[in-house]
Order: C-alpha cells, then sequence, then structure tokens
C-alpha cells in the first residue's frame, strides 16, 4: 500500500497550481526536479566512481587526492544536479567537475601549502606488473604519459584512454578545440620521442 | 616540416589520426602524403605514440577504493526526499483555501496562546496548518482492516525509524483513519489521522528529534488543542478538536503505548 497516495479530493493535482500560494507552489516544481535528477545523479556517480578516481589518479598521481576529488566530486554533483542537462553524457560531465575541482582547488592549495606531488613515475604503477610482456608494454605506457606535462597528460587520458572526442575533451577541460589538438599532437610527439630513446617498438 | 601553410601541421596529423578530421581535409591530405615522403615519415613517427592506451590503464580502475568510495557517496544521499510528498501537500493547502475550506469547529478553552518561537515548535506551527484544514469529510470512509493499518504504518516506521504498531498508536473511543507520511524540512513526518464522532479530526504527527525527551506540554493552535511531548529520538504532537482535558487523556495513553 502507497501510504502518500492515499486519495482524497483535496489532493487533486489539477488544483495544485491554485493561485491561493503562488509563491510557493510555483517554487516547488523546482525542488521536485532537483530531487527527481539527484536520484539520477547518484546512480550515475555509483556507476563511474572507479572511472573518475582512475581519472584523480592521473591527474594528481596521489591515491589519497584521488579519494578527496571524488568525494568533493560526488558532493559538487549532487550539489549541482539540476544544472545537469537531461540527455548529455553523465560521465563526461561528472568528469569536468572532477577537473575543475583538481584545477581550482586541490592543486592549487597544495601548491600554496608547498607540497609538491610524488614523482610520475612512481604514481601510475600497476600492481604486480612486470611479470608478462603484455605488463612490461602497459607500465611502459603508464611511465610514458605519467612523464607527460600536466595539461597534455589529462587530454591524452581523455582522448585515447576513457575514448571521449576532442569536442568532448575540450568541454571536460573547459578549454577550446584548438588546444585540444595541439596538446594532443605536442603529447604525441613527446611520446613517440620517448618510446624510440626507451627503444621501443 | 616547413613553415609553409599548405603543409598539414602535427595538429593535422594529429587529428587525422585520431579520425577527429573533417573528410574533406583528410582526402587532401592523403593525396599530400602519397607525394610528400616527409610528411608521411611525420605521420609515421606520430602514429608510433598511439600506443595501447586503454589496455594500459585498465587495471587502475581495479585499484580504485570502490567500496569507500560508495560508503561515501552513501552517506552524502542519506535519506533522500520523497517528492510526491510535498506536492500532495502544498496541493492540497492550495486546494483547500481556494475551495474555501475553513475549518469551523467549534472549540475548546485554552486560555493561553503561546507565542513560542523556538525552532522545535515549527513543524507542530506548520501540521496545525495542515491539520486545521481537514473536515470530517477529510477522513470519512472505513476504517482500515489491521493487516491494511499495519502495511500503512510499516512504511511510515521505515523512513521514521520508530516501531507502530496498530496497538501501540490506538486511541480510545477514536477511529483510526489512515497512515501518511509526510516530508518537513526535509525530514519525514508522519501524520497518523483519526476521527473522532464527536469533535471531528484528530491526529497525532511525529518527527525525529534529537532535541531530547521534554515531558507533555500544552498549546493551542490554530483553534485546535495540541499535547507535544518528546522522546530521545522523536518528538510528538497530538492534535485536535477535542477538549483539553480528553486530549491530555488520550496523549498520555499514546506516549504510555509507544513506550512500551
Amino acid at each position: 500500500m502507497v501510504v502518500a497516495y492515499t486519495t482524497f479530493p483535496a489532493y487533486s493535482h489539477a488544483n495544485k497550481t491554485a493561485p491561493a500560494r503562488p509563491a510557493r507552489s510555483s517554487v516547488n516544481p523546482v525542488a521536485e526536479a532537483a530531487i527527481a535528477s539527484e536520484s539520477d545523479i547518484r546512480s550515475g556517480l555509483t556507476e563511474n566512481l572507479s572511472r573518475l578516481w582512475r581519472y584523480g589518479l592521473v591527474l594528481s598521481h596521489r591515491r589519497d587526492v584521488a579519494d578527496d576529488l571524488v568525494q568533493q566530486t560526488c558532493v559538487r554533483a549532487l550539489e549541482r544536479a539540476t544544472q545537469f542537462q537531461v540527455g548529455t553524457r553523465l560521465d563526461r560531465w561528472l568528469f569536468a567537475i572532477l577537473h575543475s575541482i583538481w584545477l581550482n582547488e586541490i592543486r592549487s592549495r597544495r601548491v600554496r601549502e608547498g607540497q609538491g606531488f610524488v614523482d610520475a613515475e612512481q604514481a601510475l604503477v600497476v600492481d604486480g606488473a612486470r611479470e608478462t610482456e603484455t605488463h612490461v608494454m602497459a607500465a611502459q605506457v603508464l611511465r610514458l604519459v605519467g612523464a607527460l606535462p600536466d595539461a597534455q597528460r589529462a587530454s591524452v587520458f581523455l582522448a585515447y584512454v576513457e575514448g571521449l572526442s576532442y569536442k568532448e575533451v575540450a568541454a571536460v577541460l573547459d578549454i577550446p578545440i584548438g588546444t585540444v589538438m595541439s596538446r594532443l599532437a605536442a603529447a604525441r610527439a613527446t611520446l613517440a620521442g620517448n618510446l624510440k630513446e626507451e627503444g621501443g617498438r | 616540416m616547413t613553415d609553409n601553410t599548405t603543409i598539414p601541421s602535427d595538429e593535422e596529423l594529429t587529428a587525422y589520426l585520431d579520425g577527429e578530421l573533417p573528410p574533406a581535409e583528410a582526402a587532401r591530405l592523403e593525396a599530400l602524403l602519397e607525394t610528400d615522403a616527409e610528411l608521411a615519415a611525420r605521420l609515421e613517427f606520430l602514429s608510433r605514440a598511439s600506443l595501447p592506451f586503454a589496455q594500459a590503464f585498465d587495471p587502475l580502475l581495479a585499484q580504485a577504493p570502490k567500496a569507500e568510495l560508495e560508503a561515501i557517496l552513501s552517506r552524502l544521499s542519506a535519506a533522500p526526499a520523497p517528492a510526491p510528498s510535498r506536492r500532495r501537500f502544498l496541493g492540497a493547502l492550495a486546494a483547500c483555501l481556494v475551495a474555501g475550506v475553513i475549518a469551523d469547529r467549534a472549540f475548546i478553552g485554552l486560555s493561553r496562546q503561546l507565542a513560542a518561537t523556538d525552532e522545535s515548535s515549527e513543524w507542530r506551527a506548520t501540521v496545525a496548518d495542515y491539520i486545521a484544514l481537514y473536515t470530517p469529510e477529510t477522513l470519512a470512509g472505513p476504517v482500515p482492516s489491521l493487516a491494511a493499518q499495519e502495511a500503512q504504518l510499516s512504511a511510515v516506521e521505515a523512513r521514521l525509524g520508530l516501531r507502530l504498531s496498530p496497538e501501540a498508536i490506538a486511541l480510545s473511543g477514536v477511529d483510526f483513519k489512515r497512515a501518511l507520511l509526510l516530508q518537513y524540512d526535509d525530514q519525514p513526518l508522519a501524520q497518523l489521522a483519526y476521527l473522532d464522532p464527536e469533535t471531528g479530526p484528530l491526529a497525532l504527527c511525529i518527527v525525529r528529534s534529537d532535541d531530547g525527551p521534554k515531558p507533555p506540554d500544552v498549546e493551542a493552535r490554530k483553534g485546535m488543542n495540541v499535547v507535544y511531548w518528546s522522546d530521545k529520538t522523536h518528538a510528538f504532537m497530538l492534535i485536535g478538536h477535542a477538549p483539553l482535558e480528553r486530549m491530555k487523556a488520550l496523549a498520555g495513553d499514546v506516549r504510555m503505548q509507544l513506550a512500551a
């Protein structure tokens, strides 16, 4: 039995926009929309927690910072649930929130506090790697990407790992598409050059 | 590479490799590659960076502390709000006001008019506004079966974190009519509605409250008598048109039954 839906004539929806309380009834639909999409946002967050954490790790090279980034992304996404445009990709929206938190809050705070980040080569390491040839290759890719400058690394991760289009990368990073192209081109040149030095291929 | 503008840049070559170059430009580039060995060599160089990225980063997903992150998220999402309740609540207010339904019950001596403005009294003011709109017709219809009562109460008690059995919420001489889950200040608010054959609608309302135990007190709101009290976890109010002494007796009974 659905208790809250007990029928009474006074509860008729047809009457809910009656003018007696215009302020309250006009505010109400907004609150409802927020509540409705908040549950969508919550389930979207649940599905994407690991991917968001991985992006946080790629950006910060630190697991604890990745944890923080995901937590703050959850808070922000739920707060801004009404701003999400239904019909667009939720995972892209979440990446954009995480990235802006990283850029505007966490990274700058750590720079101010004088805490650097660990060396890129230590950070992106797969546990128990170096066993098979596949792992060797994977470890090399992680090392090469980890050594890229921050801005290039984020673009490479989003485009080549997460498979975002240039347009989507530009939206997540809040930069022009031309900038995405130049970062990816520079990253490719660096990666190809370093690969050669490492004697890869 | 030269700086001749007709020579494709690394950006264009990269976009070509990534399938992001518009078809016309891709065709033009392919034509140039046929004849320009230097350009073809540059393309080949950049293409070496087409590494198995997704495969390499895949194991990092498994390293994410998924359980901890889910726990964090679920703490953030505690007590999600049931949207329809508030709409119905406001809809009821609006509809009743438009219809000119005014509680015109005769009442009831309560000499002191409390001007309590503390936070804990606000919810009682809201409930009083709501219950004032009830008429006996609002609660017309048969008394629900015991099974139906239990079903209604169990839905409410789950949200409220309070055990509510039909026996515990029964009021002597008054018919229980329904349990309704509403929302006040983003918190669940249980409204148990009764119909007193003599004085009309009566309601026992409950919200979570950590203000601490308080013994029963009385007040008048909207021409009705209110008896209110709280325990460690919840605040209660019994509101209705019955005379004060009767309200106090009913409240005393239900308070003991709920504590049992």
